[in-house]
């Protein structure tokens, strides 16, 4: 039993005359999966969170929402506890208890089910998630995925007839999202469950989704089957329209009348449709159009890695074996790679967090051990942490700013007048007068990143800086990294993000077992490799091996239409 | 991980135990017990933990010394004086109670050790759970949020290491500066995550009446026939205590009850409650051997 209809459904947070959500009415039928996406603050939680009573914000709220039929205040606390399932962004926050065993019996102790029934629905739900394994374990061991799946699974465990999940696999890396997400699509084709989603990844919930709506400044943009979503928003040039997966993309890239595909193996099949009677005559973009990897100019690398090996502890394993990287100056690298192939020990130590045990690490053609803090640390290196919450202080943005200045002899005009330089580098200035926590993922990466760019540094260190952005922000922020590139900052990220990596980044390196396996050029790096590579790319690769990016795989089926 | 039969049992009989054995061995000065105590302490943290406890173990004999050695020099009472030191009387009996002291000091150091390997959080808490059932949810939380917190703490710390605003950067009032920021940042931090957490359990009905305790645990035959045996042992030592078996006086002189059989009989009723563990143990050890030896 899980279904809603939402009638006219107003709402404005307290003192705020702007609507977080305007006049919204959609019905989610019984069994359904439906996708929610939108820009992050178009009012995609709001929404979720007007479907349980108890999570319900605070505010001036009018019109009505029934559930199953009556009106969601009518079913009392205990039917919507174990009917209407929650899962949250952030897996970490969301667990209670220190044991596997204890979350997922969590929910039924509230409902005070007997010790037999427990057993019994604890059991269950380990043997449908595959959790017997780490059944016993402290929630601390587990991987980001697993969390998450934990969360999951303790939801379920109390049986409800819908499940509303807001951005669950925001925080997860690509390969644990999209097992989190098979798991929500089996519980949905196995057990009937009704599901409403909010997604950035539209990739892989696009093709699963029966209906996707999309939400844009808390008005219901459009509601209907996926494809149909994905001509509408071109019709109208919305910016969503970035967002959505790679062939429907390309689909609307292309003059033709042939129906839209939405995953990677309709895309191949709809471009070999294409290109049935005429095989294309021109297969690759000329050089200097694309992406295309930015040559040595002569000056020292900004980084250089010799030989370089690294553990944790004297008996434990090598994390970074016989490691050999040259970054060079000015030059924009992604390092990619699976978890654990030691990306962000890396990072560490170039940031010398953590020191090798054998081996050079050269900054700027000077060994890095060689620097004092003050000098590393000024003008030389910036590292913007994943977690960007780690870096702030005050109570408002600008304060935060302006702190990163103190115990140096500047005037308070001075301090203030850098800090807004840097805003508006940033594109923050909006939110100066906000605390820091109060800002959405991609606008705190920004904060974040304005705090470090203060020190000035000609080496930039990001670590996973897309998690948890939308397209829009990931935008933006490809759009500052540029500009500081242009400024002369060398740029090293570490990503998941394959997509992001392959539009914006000179030169790419793939880790596995400790060190790099292969790297080069962006272009020339995916179009060598055939699974790690752009959807783009795994579409097009049989007809233009060479496309890497939407717009090169659009361009090339232009030219040879 | 351990493998340890004892601790298979119910969590009743597991903290029972522990409770017995270290009050005796905190009571009873009587030296044939303190020995039992000590040694069966050793065997059973030594099966426990292996090498591990033998270090430890070996640690707590110059504690042990030190204590004895200690004692007289405080400690000038009795009546059999052995040499003066400096006009103070070095006294035979204040040497013999300094042994006594120490080796009840340790031997309680040593079962306390083999309590933290036996009785895992899961067990106290189940145990508390059902004496107080919120303390439960409250323990489980805690145990939850200290990793948590240690985990968050590397992360800022790195964080500011990178922008030069570590504890490990600049002079010592900068340092104190900059450890006072990073704990502001963890408080921060832990406050705003709260509200998650404290959404996600209303979501999943906490604070609807009438909340069960889950627990993996199952009181079996197995733990019935436990608790009767450590009952029936736990009444032998009390028995013998009763009549006087365990009293020593030690100041001015050493005075003990005279040995008789009924002594003999609480020696052993107390050697075989601090053996139990070991002796199921090896037992169970014994029989496993001897199922795969008819494969």
């Amino acid at each position: 039993m899980g279904s809603f209809a939402i009638e006219n459904l107003t709402f404005s947070y307290p003192e705020q005359t702007k609507k977080a959500l305007d006049h919204l009415t959609m019905t989610v039928r019984e069994g359904e999966f439906v996708a929610l996406c939108g820009r992050s603050g178009c009012g995609k939680s709001t929404l979720l969170r007007h479907l349980k009573t108890v999570l319900t914000p605070h505010g001036t709220r009018e019109g009505v929402i029934l559930y199953n039929g009556r009106p969601l205040e009518e079913a009392d606390q205990r039917a919507q506890a174990s009917g209407i399932g929650y899962v949250l962004q952030n897996p970490d926050n969301q667990i209670v208890t220190d044991k596997v065993w204890h979350e997922l019996a969590f929910g039924l102790e509230s409902l005070g089910c007997d010790k037999a029934t427990i057993r019994l629905r604890v059991a269950e739900m380990a043997s449908f998630f595959g959790i017997q394994g780490w059944f016993m374990r402290n929630v601390t061991e587990l991987s980001g995925g697993q969390k998450q799946l934990l969360n999951l699974a303790s939801v379920m465990a109390m049986q409800p007839g819908v499940l509303i999940l807001d951005e669950p696999t925001s925080q997860l890396d690509p390969i644990a999202a999209s097992e989190f997400l098979e798991t929500v699509k089996k519980i949905n084709r196995e057990l009937g469950t009704t599901i409403l989603i909010s997604e950035h990844r539209l990739d892989e919930i696009f093709p699963a989704a029966d209906r996707v709506a999309v939400l844009d400044q808390g008005r219901l943009l459009c509601y209907d089957r996926p494809a149909e979503v994905g001509r509408i928003l071109k019709e109208k040039k919305h910016d969503m329209f970035w967002a959505l997966p790679a062939p429907i993309r390309i689909h609307a890239g292309v003059e033709n009348r042939l129906p839209c595909p939405l995953t990677v193996r309709d895309g191949r099949q709809w471009l070999d449709e294409l290109f049935r009677d005429k095989a294309p005559a021109q297969t690759a973009l000329p050089a200097g159009e694309g992406t295309e990897g930015k040559a040595a100019d002569g000056a020292a690398p900004a980084i250089e890695m010799k030989d370089v090996w690294f553990k944790y502890e004297k008996s434990a394993p090598d994390v970074i074996r016989d490691l050999n990287l040259t970054v060079q100056s000015g030059e924009w690298m992604a390092i990619v790679g699976g978890n654990g192939t030691g990306k962000t020990t890396t990072l560490n130590l170039m940031s010398r967090l953590s020191r090798p045990y054998r081996g050079k690490i050269k900054l700027h053609g000077r060994e890095l051990s060689k620097y004092t803090d003050e000098e590393l640390f000024h003008h030389n290196l910036g590292v913007l942490p994943q977690n960007p919450q780690a870096l702030f202080v005050k109570k408002t943005v600008e304060l935060d700013l302006m702190e990163m200045f103190s115990g140096r002899r500047m005037t308070a005009e001075e301090k203030r007048g850098k800090a807004r330089e840097m805003a508006a580098l940033t594109e923050i200035e909006d939110l100066l007068p906000m605390h820091p926590y109060d800002l959405s993922g991609g606008e705190q990466q920004r904060a974040a990143l304005a705090k470090v760019l203060l020190l000035e540094p000609r080496l930039l260190l990001l670590d996973e800086p897309t998690k948890g952005i939308d397209g829009y922000f990931k935008r933006t922020l490809a759009g500052i990294l540029k500009k500081l590139q242009g400024q002369g900052v060398t740029i090293v990220m570490v990503s998941h993000d394959v997509e992001f990596c392959a539009r914006y980044a000179d030169t790419c390196a793939m880790f596995f077992g400790g060190s790099v396996v292969s790297s080069g050029p962006t272009r020339a790096f995916f179009a060598g490799n055939s699974f790690y590579t752009t959807a783009a790319n795994r579409m097009a690769r049989r007809l233009f091996p060479d496309a890497v990016t939407e717009e090169e795989v659009i361009a090339l089926c232009q030219r040879n239409l | 991980m351990l493998k340890d039969s004892f601790s298979s049992f119910h969590p009743v009989v597991n903290f029972l135990y522990f409770l017995a054995v270290i009050l005796f061995s905190m009571f009873f000065l009587h030296p044939v017990f303190l020995g039992i105590s000590l040694l069966c302490g050793m065997a059973y943290s030594t099966y426990l933990n292996r090498g591990k406890a033998v270090r430890f173990n070996l640690m707590m004999l110059p504690v042990l010394l030190l204590f004895a050695v200690m004692n007289p020099v405080f400690n000038h009472e009795g009546a059999t004086i052995l040499v003066y030191v400096n006009d103070n009387p070095v006294t035979a009996e204040s040497i013999i109670y300094g042994f006594a002291a120490a080796t009840m000091f340790v031997s309680v150091i040593i079962w306390f050790s083999c309590y933290n390997a036996v009785m895992t959080s899961d067990k106290f808490i189940y145990l508390f759970g059902r004496v107080i059932p919120a303390l439960s949810l409250v323990l489980s939380m805690t145990l939850r949020l200290v990793p948590r917190f240690k985990a968050q703490a590397r992360v800022i710390s790195n964080a500011q290491k990178c922008i030069g605003r570590d504890v490990s950067n600049g002079g010592v009032i900068q340092r104190a500066k900059n450890g006072m920021k990073i704990l502001l940042i963890l408080i921060t931090w832990a406050l705003e995550n709260a509200i998650d957490t404290a959404d996600s359990m209303k979501s999943r009905g906490y604070g609807l009446k009438g909340r069960t305790s889950f627990s993996n645990y199952r009181f079996d035959r197995r733990d019935v026939l436990g608790l009767v045996v450590l009952l029936l042992l736990i009444a032998v030592v009390l028995a013998g205590a009763a009549a006087g078996e365990n009293n020593i006086v030690y100041f001015p002189a050493l005075v003990v009850k005279p040995f008789s059989p009924f002594s003999l009989t609480v020696y052993l009723g107390y050697a075989g409650l601090c053996l139990m563990p070991l002796i199921m143990d090896l037992w169970e050890d014994a029989k496993w051997a001897r199922l795969q030896s008819k494969i």
